[in-house]
Parts: C-alpha cells; sequence; structure tokens
C-alpha cells in the first residue's frame, strides 16, 4: 500500500457496518484510505480479499504504523481504535469498571440490532419473494430493539458513561434506515421520542455528519 | 443445578487459615483486598480473596448462558471464585419480566450481577467474558494484555462469533425448530450462512489449536465464547461436524476440560 495514509479501511458505499468506523476515524482526526468493495462483482469473497478477512466481509482495517496489522470485525476495530489511538478516553469510559457498559452496548449492537435489522432488510426489500411471517418477525424485532433504546435514554441521556461513546455511535447507520425497513408510513419520533431525540443529536457530532455526508456523496455519484 | 455457596465460601476460608495466609482480621471485611500469592491446602493460588461475595449469575440452559458457566466454572478452578446461578425460565418468559428488565433492558439472559462491585451489572454474554477475564483473571490464563495485538484478535473473533455464529446459528433453529410456519428459504438461508461460518472457523483452526494467542494458540474467553453454539450443532440440523475436521477436533479438545464439560451443564 503506497497510499501514505495511517489506515487502509475496506468498506462499501451503501453498507452500515464501516461506517461506524469512519465515523470514529474521523473523530480521532486519523486519516484512511477507503477501498470500497464491489459485492455485485463477489470482490468481498476474493481469494485476495480473503486473506485480509477470511470471512469475507466489511470493514476490515489495516493499520500501516502497527507492522499493517490487520482487524475485521467492526465492533473489534472501534475497540482497538479507542485502546490504541483515543489517548485521552473520550470515546469510552475512563473507569475501569464502567468501561463494560460500554463494551456491553456495543456487543448488543452487533448482535442484537446488526443482524436483526440486516434480515429485515433482507426480507423486506431484497429478498425476491415477500414472505409475512419473515418479514413481520424481523420488522418485529426492530420495533423491539428500538424500545429496548428507548426504555434506557427515557432515563439517561447516553448509552454509557454519562456520555457520547462509541456505544451511541454503533447504532447510527441501521437507525438511519428506520424507514427502509419498517417503510415511509413509520413515525420514528411519535413511536420512539427519546430514541429519536438521541439519533438526531448523534447526527450532530462532527465525525458521524461528516462520515453521512461522505455516504452520501458516495450514493449520489452511482 | 445451583452452586451452594455457603461451603464453597467456607472451605476457601478453612483453606486460607491452614496455608496461615489467613485474611481475617480487618482485611476480611474489605471485599476489594487480594489474597495474591497465597497457597490453599490443595495449591491453587488464591488470587481471590476467599471472603470475596459470590458473583450472581442470571441464565438458561442456552448456548449464550453456557458461555458464562464455563467461564466461571474455569475461574472456580483456577483461583477458588465462587458464584450462584440464578436459573431463568424463558417458557414463562421470566426475562421480560419487570424486576429482570431492570437489570437487563433488553430482556435476555444472561446477565451477571458483581456483588464484589455494588452490584455492578453486566449483560451481553460476550461483554461478560471481557468482565470476568479483566476483573477476576488475574493471572492472564484466559485471555491476553489488553495491550497486545494478541488481544485484538482475540476481540476480533469474539466478535465474529458473537455478532456472528450467535445470530444466524440463532435463526437457524428458530426457522427449524420454533417457526409456527414453515419457511424452506429461510432455513436454507440460515443453514447455509451457518455453515459458512463454522468454514471460517475452519479455516482459522487449520494451522492453530485455539482461536487466539501466538503460534499455536492459547485457550481463552474467545474459545469459550463460539463453543457453546457449535457444540450445539444438531439442534438446528447440523447433523455432524465432519464437514469441518479442524472445528470438531476444537470442540472435542475444548470438551475435554473439566470447566467445559461442567459449565455446559449450567443450569
Amino acid at each position: 500500500m503506497s497510499h501514505g495514509k495511517h489506515f487502509t479501511l475496506y468498506s462499501h458505499t451503501g453498507g452500515p457496518n464501516p461506517w461506524k468506523v469512519v465515523f470514529l476515524l474521523k473523530e480521532l482526526g486519523l486519516d484512511y484510505e477507503p477501498v470500497y468493495l464491489d459485492f455485485q462483482k463477489g470482490e468481498h469473497k476474493a481469494p485476495g480479499y480473503l486473506k485480509v478477512n477470511p470471512n469475507g466481509r466489511v470493514p476490515a482495517l489495516i493499520d500501516h504504523k502497527n507492522n499493517d496489522f490487520t482487524i475485521w470485525e467492526s465492533g473489534a476495530i472501534l475497540l482497538y481504535l479507542v485502546d490504541k489511538y483515543d489517548t485521552e478516553k473520550k470515546y469510552t469510559s475512563t473507569n475501569e469498571t464502567e468501561k463494560y457498559q460500554v463494551i456491553q452496548w456495543l456487543f448488543f449492537q452487533v448482535s442484537g440490532q446488526g443482524p436483526y435489522f440486516g434480515q429485515a432488510a433482507w426480507f423486506q426489500v431484497f429478498h425476491p419473494e415477500k414472505i409475512p411471517s419473515a418479514i413481520e418477525r424481523y420488522q418485529n424485532e426492530v420495533k423491539r430493539v428500538l424500545g429496548v433504546l428507548e426504555s434506557v435514554l427515557s432515563k439517561q441521556e447516553w448509552l454509557a458513561a454519562g456520555k457520547f461513546t462509541i456505544a451511541d455511535l454503533a447504532f447510527v447507520p441501521w437507525n438511519n434506515g428506520i424507514s427502509f425497513l419498517l417503510g415511509p408510513d413509520f413515525n420514528f419520533e411519535k413511536e420512539f421520542p427519546f430514541t429519536y431525540k438521541w439519533h438526531q443529536k448523534v447526527l450532530e457530532v462532527p465525525g458521524v455528519k461528516a462520515g453521512l455526508a461522505e455516504k452520501d456523496r458516495l450514493a449520489a455519484a452511482k | 443445578m445451583l452452586a451452594n455457596p455457603a461451603s464453597g465460601r467456607l472451605a476457601a476460608v478453612l483453606r486460607s487459615i491452614q496455608s496461615g495466609t489467613s485474611p481475617l482480621g480487618a482485611a476480611a471485611h474489605s471485599p476489594n483486598v487480594i489474597a495474591s500469592g497465597a497457597r490453599g491446602r490443595r495449591g491453587m493460588s488464591l488470587a481471590t480473596n476467599p471472603a470475596a461475595q459470590p458473583l450472581m449469575l442470571y441464565t438458561a440452559g442456552t448456548p449464550n448462558g453456557r458461555k458464562v458457566s464455563i467461564m466461571l466454572e474455569e475461574l472456580k478452578a483456577m483461583y477458588g471464585l465462587d458464584y450462584d446461578v440464578h436459573p431463568i425460565n424463558l417458557g414463562a418468559n421470566e426475562q421480560k419480566e419487570p424486576w429482570f428488565l431492570a437489570l437487563n433492558p433488553n430482556g435476555r439472559i444472561p446477565a451477571l450481577v458483581d456483588r464484589n462491585r455494588k452490584d455492578f451489572v453486566v449483560f451481553e454474554s460476550a461483554a461478560i467474558l471481557l468482565y470476568l477475564a479483566q476483573r477476576y483473571d488475574t493471572q492472564r490464563k484466559f485471555g491476553f494484555e489488553p495491550s497486545e495485538d494478541e488481544y485484538s484478535r482475540m476481540i476480533q473473533w469474539m466478535f465474529f462469533a458473537h455478532g456472528g455464529i450467535g445470530p444466524m446459528q440463532g435463526q437457524l433453529n428458530h426457522f427449524a425448530r420454533f417457526a409456527p410456519v414453515d419457511i424452506p428459504y429461510a432455513k436454507a438461508r440460515y443453514l447455509d450462512e451457518t455453515k459458512r461460518l463454522y468454514g471460517v472457523l475452519d479455516i482459522r483452526l487449520s494451522d492453530r489449536d485455539w482461536l487466539a494467542g501466538p503460534d499455536n494458540g492459547t485457550y481463552s474467553i474467545a474459545d469459550m465464547n463460539a463453543l457453546p453454539w457449535v457444540f450445539g450443532h444438531q439442534f438446528g440440523g447440523i447433523e455432524t461436524l465432519d464437514e469441518w475436521l479442524n472445528v470438531k477436533a476444537w470442540v472435542e479438545r475444548c470438551s475435554q476440560r473439566p470447566a467445559v464439560r461442567a459449565g455446559l451443564q449450567v443450569p
């Protein structure tokens, strides 16, 4: 890699997960070279990429200032960046015990929000056949997850550590696609007001705002 | 199966008295004192203060619950750390009752309450494993130094299992066993994805014994995190692991550990 940037980030112009990493890289002021994989062409399952990530998914990050250390799984990447480069621990808790609440919510996002919202997207939007019970199952789960967030955010401003952390950041991409998953008639603000308000607040975080603007530019350029 | 807290604690205290390093006295009232270096009667290091309260695990007989009981059994064997189990009745939806939602707003098991730290609660099984490793695995038998690259690799494989194998095999189990409507497409979708994920594990284990760690690898919470799901492959219809011989060998390797065998039975 001769681009001279600190990192290479294997990414996708439309998918949700690489953008969590983009938000944090921007917040930390770290420079990266994005490599957008074309899923239609199967670039994510090509032998060259499988050497980077045997799971054949994005994101994957290469740290050129750490012997080209490679790491994949967005949650693991966020923790790696925070551990190595967030010296002030601005995006996680400075309290050794409370830190696990940040980690807890991060694991909930990658297993409870991501995969289930992903299945909702699959059955609602991408699958050629409409299977009502499958669509209903995953749409119900989307609402259940929003309800969980609502039950917490109605009592506190942020998910963990009393401040904005990678836990809050991780939920952004999928929460930004709620109308995609539940249809235009779904009123996010009315149904889950606290979660909606928190989501709007996170959208204003500079790294998040810049990352989403970059994503929108890429979508427009297609 | 409930751990018997009273006899466990009493036995641990007696061991420390016999070894001459009794923490009894002022120190016994402070749960933060670590009796490091103390050797119990059986030569085990009592790196955890035997006067420490047992941890409380809210759980059920599922793969995610068992990840944590395996780790607690390992910590018990290594350090004499005790734990209590409160089985949650999933069939009766006990996990959605208000008292449990106060612990875990997501209403799922497992959840851990650390009585040694003002009833600090952790939910999400992988987060619980990391918490236990950091706070109680004082000799780093089941993990790595957080500053090392090996630690980041361990975390990567934990996210892979927690975000990949768990939810996808979970959907397989749902459509194979619990869905009211039979949907062949959905069964095939999640079966294919679970098999694909096993294939990724198989590649990882082709030149090492454990998921994380240098050279041949070291047994760690990364293995505990993935094992109960793979161990339960038959439930969703994957009859054997013969297609993934490295994974099969790894499961057998894990199963040789007494703490793994014990943890898989809890509750």
